[in-house]
């Protein structure tokens, strides 16, 4: 859970909303008392490492993610739904 | 507005991921030391301007600034790469200066990205070098330096 965190984003994946080396807010807080959105850009985390994606698909309580640039990104079409308890918070903005 | 930029610069800045992380290993510091010695030459360059003509001399001021913060970007996005995708956390325990390297080095960068400073993009490649030697000791073959063909005149580190 993040209260807020300020998150240096690197790769291309977001991209071209969110560029390498962009700082973006998050925070679990919107998470509370409404579930994740198809739509929302997530902080979650992956094994040793925290990634961000978008919500694109919602299946049973489980959340497909993808980068927004689709050539370039390792998402849930390779490790396919994950669970609420891995999204750490929404993206809020960008710094 | 102030108090809420003042709480923002407070908070951690951690690292979120948005690479394919397509583990295909293919890491190499030339790029990294390419870019400090381009940065370095257009610090030269700058330096060196002539202003008898006024026309010409913003016209290359203009181009040179440019060319120098687009290598800036590339040093730091290579040396992002390295720090993030590549060195792992045994790399820093062996090299226990490593992650102060990879500071001092960003530092040196942004300074010669704001200023026409010969002496902080010189630090730059300083520090790139020392990296990149690190890099191969880590893929267990011997760095060398050697003398750049560069017009920057420096070095730059190769392995045997």
């Amino acid at each position: 859970m993040l209260l807020l965190a300020k998150f240096k984003v690197i790769g291309h994946s977001m991209e071209p909303l969110i560029k390498n080396r962009d700082m973006v807010l998050a925070s679990s807080l919107f998470y509370l008392f409404k579930k994740p959105q198809i739509g929302d850009i997530v902080a979650f985390r992956d094994t040793d490492k925290i990634l961000i994606k978008r919500v694109t698909n919602i299946s049973k309580e489980k959340y497909f993610l993808e980068g927004d640039n689709k050539k370039d990104s390792l998402d849930s079409r390779k490790f396919g739904f994950i669970s609420k308890q891995k999204i750490l918070g929404k993206v809020i903005c960008k710094l | 507005m102030n108090i809420l930029k003042n709480i923002l610069k407070l908070l951690p800045e951690k690292f979120a991921y948005a690479h394919c992380d397509i583990p295909c290993g293919i890491y190499d510091p030339y790029l990294l030391q390419r870019a400090a010695h381009t940065i370095i030459r257009m610090t030269q360059l700058l330096t060196e301007l002539s202003v008898a003509d006024q026309k010409k001399a913003a016209h290359d001021i203009s181009r040179m600034t440019h060319v120098k913060e687009e290598h800036v970007d590339i040093l730091e996005e290579e040396l992002d790469t390295l720090r993030n995708d590549y060195f792992k956390e045994e790399h820093f325990a062996q090299y226990p200066n490593l992650n102060d390297l990879f500071v001092k080095t960003l530092k040196a960068a942004s300074k010669a990205r704001q200023e026409i400073n010969v002496e902080a993009a010189q630090e730059a490649l300083a520090g790139v070098l020392e990296i990149a030697e690190i890099f191969f000791k880590t893929k267990n073959v011997e760095p060398v330096r050697v003398k750049s063909v560069y017009p920057t005149g420096g070095e730059i580190v190769l392995h045997k």
